[in-house]
């Protein structure tokens, strides 16, 4: 059971209340039509699946129903940090970003 | 029969509240204040079961969560109780307990001769190995293991007991009131933190309940009675005895089992016989002690061998002496103190055979000038006796330990109490996640590096003097509540002589010959078992584990797993460290199936959602179908019906007059902003751009693989606002797809979704008939065909009430949907039956639904649809926009060379060659029945009906290549062998040019 | 006949318990309606504290209160309004007559859902055994409202200045909450009113 920090509600929240919603920063390309079907297949279906460090999607369901950023290790559990939609993360593999 | 083994005085049992149990059928008595295993012990009781593999007779061993040998069946018939320890129960008047096993009793048992031949057949890996051959013997091996299994065995009846859960959340959660737990939770209450302290037992203290020692001057169990009161005195702390933290998980979240009442009785007299807590807290204490490990020698399952510790709890807290004659073998001081007790207590110490060569110390001192023999450098290699201990074999060894150094002696006893050294109970701290790591100095496992907020104290990390657990417990407390330490303890001289690691006592005969030397009780694995599966190359402590079912009994290998682990590293050549250590997972002990369900049983299990006109169902006798969350009549029948009747009643009032519908489980969301027809526009596959307002449009969502996804209606209020329905099924899923394009995708677009599923109430009424009914009821809308046509909506007063008119049709007639407020649902439900009634109008359930949009093509996503189905796959590329300038959500997939194939699977008509004929739904389709299994399998039915207005069977399914194979013959062998056959044709078989419900 | 039921209208009582840990009301037929907007936006906030009389609260998990409405914050752009049987009407059309040409919604849930009303001694148990959330007063003072489980439906869990709790709950669930709390409160006895 996670313990999940609402970045709206701004309080640690119960994951019961939350739903898992895949990987983040995956933009929809402006032009599908435009892109190869190995591009477009990259996008509809392939995700990171990394042992560490995972920018994730999480909606507050059971809350304020937003979607919001996660920062969180797939091995340890350990969530870093939770950001805003159209945030950037500052905890990275690459280590701290800015 | 008397307590031969009770002591006149001395202990925390009750002496003038003696209590009555039966065991295997005949009568004891123990007192207030007992274990079941201390009455037992206390009655002379020895053999309490027999072994897993070899039907050995077992005796009771330790004295808490470590017992491996007395599971026990509780109470009889619903009330039965299968494997608690007798250790951990607590003795109630009218207890009744008997052995789990044995036949035909634990005492003397058949099983015991064939576990004899047995134990050969079974050596470790004995399940792989039968499993490669023969293969079908396996049936046969294993009803024979099942019977003999030590296992107790559950009621087959309803549990008569409830059990619940209750959240908590806390500051400083600790684990244990033993010395260092109390010592911390008094730190962090009185630091006004909000604490939780949960324990195992039925009484806070720990080992202070058993100990001779003092703190700060006062008796080590009025030091806890005190301490124990203080903190039931604070509000801020929540006291939780009788429950076990059995599982530990991420980010400090904690389950413990509370028995709130087992120890009164078989049943709960009210409320819950048992309670989850499910903690959130910020700060966790692990202070779970330590459990003592035994020595591995020959025959060391015999009754009447326990851990030194254990004995010492006997003698002092229960203030009974399972023995008569004591031979104390031990690898460190802890086995002194317990002959001492045996010696206050008035019993016989033979001897105190220390393992190691030049002991020295207090106790030491103390023992000699007690009288009692020390036998240094010697160890006992062997245990003699048949259903219990009658002699020890005592041998010098030398000083590493690992061989006999001279002739063994006999010594007589009944009793060899083993102290082996400590193991903590690291098992919470590896729940998280976090391994242990080897500590030379205490020759044992300790808690490794954890990332929850984690402290340790006391013997959990080695720590077993009782001043520095309670010094420890007090600052780790601090520590968790961000205070300083007020309290500092003092015990005494608590020094001690360093002690011996020991894991493997040496005998005359090598570890192959000597008797069974074992290592875990509860499954049967023994010294020898372990070398064996080394010797066949499990060199990995998993594997090995797993090969000799090590540690896999419901105590978890909490006594025996280090020696193994300890006997595996030596026959490698490696160090303990080096071979490293299985670990533990939840729960730390048994947890019963009724508390981990709690309240979420029956009606409770999961919520049922009733529209407002649910009461009126319910009175007339509709029956319900489940539709995601929903209760939907599902068909409404007359007394002497079938269903098929009734199915038929309903679908002819629709076809011939009027039938309605409760329709208000349909998802239904609010849409409103300047940009909600290009928001539409991206997510549904048709245009919405030309809408107008009074007008609805059907439409179809995909996923971004192009597959279909809900369905639904979308009524244009106006410029900026909309009205979308979706299945009943999917109405979340919808919700948070529209909320995520919105929030993650597109925020620029301005429009707010809100979710009025609940909000309207909707009657559906259809049939030639309808638009009469409703003109009975509404006099301030054009009902005219032309007025008011197919795909239209209007705002009208119906029956009084403000409602909004929809007229779709899902059945293929002339039909309305009249929508008001859920609170005048009901009402208008009835004022609609009511004016209808002239007209034969007829309730109508989800079956009949079914049929008649079945009757009409009309497919339902989820089940005409699973995820694999593109809008062309479903015949429906007439809804899939052309023009659209924005790529609508899974418009790209549908130029993918799979998606793009001509032969895919289709979704087509399926009409049975014998009319009489209902396929049934999930047959899968062949070419050629008569093609030898494995078929090549073409599609499958997804719906099926019997058409009473048709006259025929009818279905829809898939079929590969169907759009191509129009009028021809696929097949459907079935279950029972026969083969039914069905042509492919459209799937719109009534009213193949809609004329009804634009009529 | 009235043509109005309310969400627990015909639910069944429990049996008389001599001593009530719990009462139960149902604060029926309220106006709930649902509200829409830009909080950065000063038009919009500024028209809905004219309309509403009181500001809209901006801090998670809060509410405001005046004679005439309770506003709960739900999210950074969204409340609940709770307003006297029948106000709903007239409170959304003077809300969209305000907010004229701004980006908004205004939607009208006051038979979506209903409110009742938990208060009792053994309240505080009965919490615990129905949400995961921590209603404890050092977590829920008075006047915090908050969105989150309830048994296994959501709710909007207001805690009152007399200490007990408010919950906003969906009409479809409400059979099913009431269910549970029968049930949790057997032990206690739970009295309807």
């Amino acid at each position: 059971m996670l313990h999940i920090y609402c970045p709206y509600c701004e309080e640690l929240r119960e994951e019961e209340e939350f739903s898992y919603s895949g990987e983040a920063h995956i933009a929809r390309p402006t032009d599908p039509e435009a892109l190869t079907d190995a591009e477009w297949g990259d996008y509809v279906f392939f995700r990171k699946n990394p042992r560490g460090l995972h920018h994730e999607m999480w909606n507050h369901a059971a809350g304020c129903r937003r979607y919001f950023n996660a920062t969180r290790d797939t091995q340890s559990y350990e969530i870093h940090e939770t950001y805003k939609m159209g945030e950037k993360p500052s905890v990275t593999s690459q280590g701290a970003a800015q | 029969m008397s307590q031969v083994n009770r002591l006149q005085q001395g202990g925390r049992v009750d002496r003038s509240k003696p209590l009555t149990f039966t065991w295997n059928g005949k009568q004891f008595q123990g007192y207030q204040g007992d274990t079941l295993a201390s009455a037992m012990l206390a009655n002379g009781i020895k053999v309490v079961g027999r072994s897993f593999k070899y039907s050995r007779p077992r005796g009771i061993f330790g004295h808490g969560a470590e017992e491996a040998n007395a599971l026990m069946q509780l109470g009889v018939g619903k009330e039965t109780i299968p494997n608690p320890r007798a250790t951990q129960v607590e003795l109630f008047n009218g207890l009744e307990a008997s052995a789990t096993n044995g036949w035909p009793n634990s005492d003397f048992d058949l099983m015991e001769w064939v576990g004899k031949i047995g134990g050969k057949m079974m050596p470790p890996g004995f399940y792989y190995k039968t499993f490669m051959w023969p293969e079908k013997m396996w049936m046969t091996y294993e009803k024979f293991i099942r019977k003999a299994a030590g296992y107790g065995k559950a009621s087959l009846e309803a549990d008569p007991d409830i059990y619940d859960k209750l959240n908590r959340h806390c500051d400083v959660m600790v684990v244990g009131a033993g010395p260092a737990g109390l010592a911390a939770a008094l730190e962090a209450g009185r630091a006004g933190k909000r604490v939780i302290l949960a324990d195992e037992q039925n009484e806070f203290g720990g080992s202070l309940l058993a100990s001779k020692q003092s703190v700060n001057g006062q008796p080590a169990a009025e030091w806890a009675e005190a301490a124990a009161a203080e903190l039931a005195a604070m509000d801020n702390v929540v006291c939780l005895p009788r429950t076990t933290v059995f599982g530990y998980y991420d980010q400090n979240f904690l389950g413990a089992l509370e028995r709130r009442t087992d120890h009164e009785g078989m049943t709960a007299p009210s409320g819950s016989r048992q309670r989850i807590h499910r903690i959130r807290a910020h700060q966790v204490v692990l202070a779970t002690g330590a459990i003592e490990r035994p020595l591995v020698f020959a025959n060391n399952d015999l009754p009447g061998v326990m851990l030194s510790g254990s004995v010492a709890t006997y003698v002092n807290r229960f203030g009974v002496v399972p023995g008569n004659r004591a031979v104390v073998m031990t690898t460190n001081d802890s086995g002194y103190q317990t002959a001492l007790d045996i010696h206050a207590a008035g019993r016989t110490v033979v001897a105190i055979v220390d393992t190691r060569h030049n002991p020295e110390g207090r106790l030491l001192d103390a023992a000699r000038a007690a009288g009692i023999t020390v036998k240094t450098g010697h160890a006992v290699i062997e245990a003699k006796g048949g259903k219990q201990v009658t002699d020890a074999l005592v041998a010098p060894i030398d000083a590493a330990g690992d061989s006999v150094t001279g002739k063994p002696v006999s010594m007589s006893c009944d009793l060899i109490a083993v102290a082996g050294g400590w193991s903590p109970v690291v098992h919470l701290s590896c729940h998280t996640g976090s391994r242990p790591q080897w500590n030379d100095d205490i020759a044992a496992f300790v808690p490794g590096p954890s990332i929850q907020k984690q402290h340790l104290a006391g013997a959990i990390i080695g720590e077993y003097t009782t001043a520095g657990a309670l010094n420890m417990g007090a600052a780790m407390g601090a520590e968790a509540a961000g205070a300083e330490a007020g309290s500092n303890y003092d015990c005494g001289d608590e020094s001690v002589c360093p002690a011996q690691p020991m894991y493997l006592v040496p005998h005359t005969k090598s570890v192959m010959r000597a008797p069974k030397q074992f290592v875990d009780f509860q499954n049967d694995v023994t010294a020898a078992g372990i070398t064996l599966a080394n010797n066949e190359g499990f060199e990995s402590i998993e594997h090995v584990k797993r090969y000799t079912a090590m540690g896999f009994g419901t105590d978890q290998g909490k006594t025996g797993n280090i020696n193994g682990m300890a006997i595996t590293a030596k026959n490698l050549g490696k160090t303990i460290a080096e071979t490293g250590t299985t670990i533990f997972r939840p729960a730390y002990t048994p947890v019963t199936f009724g508390a981990l369900g709690g309240r979420d049983i029956g009606d409770l299990l999961d919520p049922a959602r009733h529209t407002a006109m649910h009461p009126w169902h319910v009175e007339n006798g509709a029956l319900f179908e489940n539709v995601g969350q929903w209760k939907r009549p599902w068909y409404y029948p007359k007394a002497g019906e079938t269903m098929q009747d009734t199915l038929n009643r309903e679908c002819m009032a629709v076809r011939n007059s009027v039938g309605m519908v409760d329709a208000s489980t349909l998802g239904k969301i609010d849409i409103q902003g300047k940009d909600a027809r290009e928001f539409l526009n991206r997510v549904y596959t048709n245009a919405f751009s030309k809408l107008a307002p009074g007008k609805c449009r059907y439409g179809l969502m995909l996923k971004e693989d192009g597959m279909v996804f809900d369905d639904g209606v979308t009524a244009c209020i106006n410029d900026n606002h909309f009205v979308m329905t979706t299945t009943s099924g999917g109405a979340a899923a919808v919700m948070s797809w529209l909320e995520m394009w919105s929030q993650t995708e597109w925020p620029e677009l301005e429009v707010y979704f809100t979710s009025v599923t609940d909000h309207w109430a909707t009657c559906s009424f259809s049939g030639p008939n309808a638009r009469k009914v409703l003109a009975k009821l509404c006099d301030d809308v054009d009902l005219s065909a032309d007025a008011f046509k197919f795909m239209d909506w209007r705002e009208g007063t119906v029956a009084g009430i403000k409602a909004r008119i929809f007229r779709i049709s899902f059945t293929g007639e002339l039909a309305y949907e009249v929508n008001v407020p859920a609170n005048q649902g009901l009402y208008m439900w009835q004022k609609i039956m009511a004016a209808g009634e002239e007209f034969g109008i007829t309730p109508y359930g989800t079956e009949t639904m079914h049929v008649l949009r079945a009757e009409k093509g009309y497919i339902i996503v989820g089940q005409d649809t699973d995820g694999s189905l593109t809008p062309q796959d479903c015949g429906m590329d007439w809804i899939v926009g052309k023009k659209k300038e924005f790529s609508f959500l899974g418009k790209r997939s549908f130029t993918r060379p799979d998606t793009a194939r001509t032969d895919r699977k289709h979704l087509v008509g399926l009409k049975p060659i014998d009319p009489t004929v209902v396929i049934p739904e999930g047959s899968q389709a062949v070419a050629d029945p008569n093609q030898p299994i494995p078929m090549d399998m073409l599609g499958h039915v997804t719906s099926s009906y019997w058409s009473e207005c048709l006259g025929h069977g009818i279905a829809m399914g898939t079929v590969k290549n169907g759009f191509n194979m129009m009028g021809e013959t696929v097949y459907f062998p079935q279950a029972d062998g026969r083969v039914l056959a069905a042509e492919i044709v459209s799937p719109v078989f009534y009213d193949a040019k809609g004329e009804r419900h634009h009529d | 006949m009235t043509s109005l039921h309310s969400p627990l209208a015909h639910v069944e009582l429990p049996e008389a318990h001599a001593h009530a840990g719990v009462t139960l009301r149902e604060d029926k037929f309220r106006g709930h309606l649902n509200l829409r907007g830009n909080p950065q936006d000063e038009a919009f906030t500024s028209a809905a504290e004219k309309v509403l009389g009181v500001a809209l609260p901006t801090a998670p998990n809060s509410a405001v209160e005046n004679d005439a409405v309770r506003v709960y914050w739900l999210c950074p752009n969204e409340w609940l309004l709770l307003v006297a049987e029948g106000a709903e009407g007239q409170t959304e059309a003077d809300l969209r007559a305000a907010m004229e040409g701004q980006h908004i919604a205004v939607t009208d849930l006051s038979s979506g859902q209903t409110l009742i009303n938990l208060s009792g001694e053994n309240l505080p148990e009965v919490m615990m055994k129905s949400t995961v959330y921590d209603c404890h007063e050092s977590n829920f003072p008075v006047g915090k409202a908050v969105q989150t489980t309830f048994a296994k439906a959501g709710a909007t869990i207001y805690k009152c200045a007399d200490g007990s709790y408010d919950l906003v709950i969906r009409r479809s669930f409400a059979d099913y909450i009431f269910l549970w709390l029968k049930d949790a409160c057997a032990e206690y006895g739970l009295a309807v009113q």
